[in-house]
């Protein structure tokens, strides 16, 4: 397949007389091949939208190389606009025009035939609110708008910064199904989003950022694999005993106040064997498989309950508690 | 070009320009009505006693040249009434730019050659406020909102954007300007026509006026295109209002004044107001109050001109440089 998106060593520093210099990205690598749907995770403040900006020609990076459909970005980036749809983080339209002269303009700029914003409207379920006055939508509707500028051009890789920003439910799912339908018409999608389950259900790729620095990388699947601890979750009747049995034939257990974890176990036929021929019935064998949330969360250091907010830098609530080490990628490739 | 069509109709979709342009259709509406209210034609007794009025004036200047002469020539005592310049040629009705006629004395009358200069520099001030604050709106609201994030998701290449965004800005104005001229002129012309006079239009009096408009509508392009940079430098329209507002204050008011204190020679020079004047005015004259203040017996003239040429050179001068400085802002700065 072919790179539809190559970032190498990205980095950029904000400077500020106020707050002096912040690096936003650092040393950051990401690749979306054609086809992908490819989710882009990170805590606030982790570099995520940033990177999307940089890759857009929005802002200028102190080093590193981007393509965008194998042109060179920023600088050969018009060479290929026409052909990448994108919404960045959540886009402001002038409140006085409806929705319909939002487009109408947004195509004539661009050299898109006008007849498109009808079309996008209706993709994106603004048919009848078309001629209404943006101010007068609602974050969801907004939002709505804003992907519909996006699939104006028919774009070939749409890149959407937290797409479900303020949507309800309902659109939370119409915004799945309009991803997959894209996806599966060809359109490689590149979706920035915090809605971790979102993520898991929409995205075949993924790529981690924490801090600035890419974290994790791979297919989803993979990259859940690569975390599995091989865990179940064992409810027998007696658990203190059962406990010590696992324990005495070499497996970890923890207990809890009404299950036991054992970790380590790649075959469940052990748990029950073994409990079984002590006469210990097992009541439920369940796997743990890691889910995208806990991956993200431990690989971002944001799976420590503590007493401390934590920052959206990514700061530490305190140190010594949480390891936000991100320097050693953890990679799983496809 | 279909990014300046866009940005063309964007631009006059725009509420503020919009309402400016009401304001403007307003105050030449009021404008139109009362002076229509407050003109009539002039009766053929009005208008021959204003004649008679205005050669009995003209005589008159002319019996001050002669008083002038002969008084110079000592060949008459002046007496205590006399006005006596240094040189007789200044009172010389002859040499006189403008001599009184029958209009300067119909009253209740409108007369177009006479009212149109003024009425044309009304309408400069005006569209040059227009063209500045709807440079900085135009810009400001949209780098502030994210409009420019938007269209350079569509067309990333940001000399192009402010290229087609300034000269949208600039082409859209000199339209307007010219629509609103000749509307403006042309309705203060039939006014004279139908409810007073036209008065005296020769070809001196069209090359005038054509040279206060040309020079106006490069006022109000210059303003336009100021505004419109120090708002892209400033990321919001606020920025250019402030700068205008600050620089009043500051230098305008404040520097003045310090100057003065100073005793510093010829202070006006140093102010954008009096490259404005005589820019707009083709010439103005200021008084150095220190010229005449320090051993000088006799005449002094402490007086000095600053012409159009130095006006323009300084207006757009210094409108060049800032809208370089925000083109090259504009095109490396991060938006975030």
């Amino acid at each position: 397949m072919s790179a539809v998106i190559e970032i190498a060593g990205l980095r950029k520093t904000f400077r500020t007389l106020r707050h002096g210099r912040r690096v936003a990205v650092d040393d950051f690598h990401m690749l979306v091949e054609a086809g992908q749907v490819h989710g882009f995770l990170g805590p606030n403040g982790s570099g995520k939208t940033t990177t999307l900006r940089a890759l857009l020609g929005l802002v200028r990076p102190d080093a590193g190389q981007m393509h965008v459909l194998g042109a060179r970005s920023p600088e050969r980036l018009p060479d290929v606009a026409g052909r990448v749809g994108a919404i960045v983080e959540s886009p402001q339209f002038f409140g006085n025009f409806t929705a319909h002269r939002t487009l109408r303009l947004l195509a004539l700029a661009g050299g898109v035939p006008t007849s498109r914003v009808d079309e996008v409207l209706e993709q994106v379920g603004l048919r009848d609110r078309g001629e209404e006055r943006v101010k007068g939508y609602s974050l969801g509707m907004k939002q709505r708008l804003a992907v519909a500028s996006a699939l104006l051009k028919r774009p070939e890789l749409l890149i959407l910064d937290e797409p479900a920003n303020g949507l309800d439910p309902a659109g939370i799912r119409e915004m799945r199904d309009l991803t997959r339908a894209l996806a599966a018409s060809g359109v490689t999608v590149l979706l920035s989003s915090h809605i971790l389950a979102e993520i898991q259900l929409i995205c075949d790729h993924v790529t981690i950022v924490s801090r600035g620095r890419r974290v994790a990388y791979g297919r989803v699947d993979e990259v859940l694999a690569g975390f599995d601890q091989h865990q179940w979750r064992v409810r027998v009747a007696e658990p203190e005993p059962a406990a010590l049995l696992l324990g005495r034939a070499g497996l970890s257990v923890a207990g809890h106040a009404d299950h036991l974890v054992v970790t380590g176990v790649e075959d469940p036929e052990v748990i029950s064997r073994t409990l079984g021929e002590q006469g210990m019935w097992v009541r439920e064998l369940v796997p743990l498989r890691p889910d995208l949330e806990s991956v993200f969360l431990e690989l971002t250091g944001g799976d420590e309950h503590v007493a401390v907010p934590r920052q959206v830098d990514g700061a530490p609530a305190y140190d010594g508690v949480i390891d936000l080490d991100v320097r050693g990628s953890r990679e799983v490739d496809a | 070009m279909n990014l300046v069509r866009a940005e063309l109709e964007r631009l006059a979709a725009r509420r503020f320009v919009q309402l400016m342009v009401v304001l403007l259709a307003v105050a030449f509406a009021v404008t139109v009505v009362t002076t229509l209210g407050g003109s009539h034609r002039p009766t053929e007794v009005e208008l021959s006693r204003a004649q008679s009025q205005a050669a009995d004036e003209v005589r008159r200047l002319e019996l001050a040249h002669d008083r002038c002469l002969r008084i110079k020539a000592g060949t008459l005592t002046p007496d205590e009434n006399d006005y006596l310049p240094r040189d007789c040629a200044q009172i010389d009705p002859a040499q006189s730019e403008q001599l009184p006629t029958a209009s300067d004395y119909l009253s209740g009358v409108f007369v177009f050659a006479k009212e149109a200069k003024p009425l044309l520099y009304f309408l400069i001030a005006f569209l040059a406020l227009f063209g500045f604050l709807v440079g900085a709106s135009y810009i400001g609201a949209d780098l502030n909102s994210g409009g420019v994030v938007n269209l350079l998701l569509w067309r990333p290449r940001r000399p192009t954007v402010f290229a087609a965004k300034l000269g949208t800005l600039l082409g859209g104005l000199l339209g307007l300007s010219v629509l609103a001229s000749v509307a403006y002129l042309g309705a203060f012309w039939l006014i004279g026509q139908a409810s007073g006079l036209t008065g005296r239009m020769s070809g001196e009096f069209w090359a005038g006026l054509g040279a206060v408009w040309a020079r106006g509508v490069v006022l109000v392009l210059l303003a336009a295109a100021l505004g419109f940079a120090v708002a892209t430098l400033g990321r919001h329209t606020s920025a250019a209002l402030g700068t205008v507002a600050a620089y009043v204050v500051v230098w305008e008011l404040g520097a003045r004044l310090v100057f003065q204190i100073l005793q510093v020679g010829r202070p006006d020079r140093f102010m954008l107001s009096s490259y404005l004047g005589a820019w707009l005015a083709g010439q103005v004259r200021f008084w150095d109050d220190n010229a005449c203040s320090t051993g000088i017996s006799g005449f002094c003239d402490g007086s000095y001109t600053v012409g159009w040429p130095a006006g323009l050179v300084v207006l757009v001068g210094l409108t060049a440089a800032l809208v370089a400085a925000a083109f090259a802002v504009f095109r490396r700065r991060d938006l975030i």
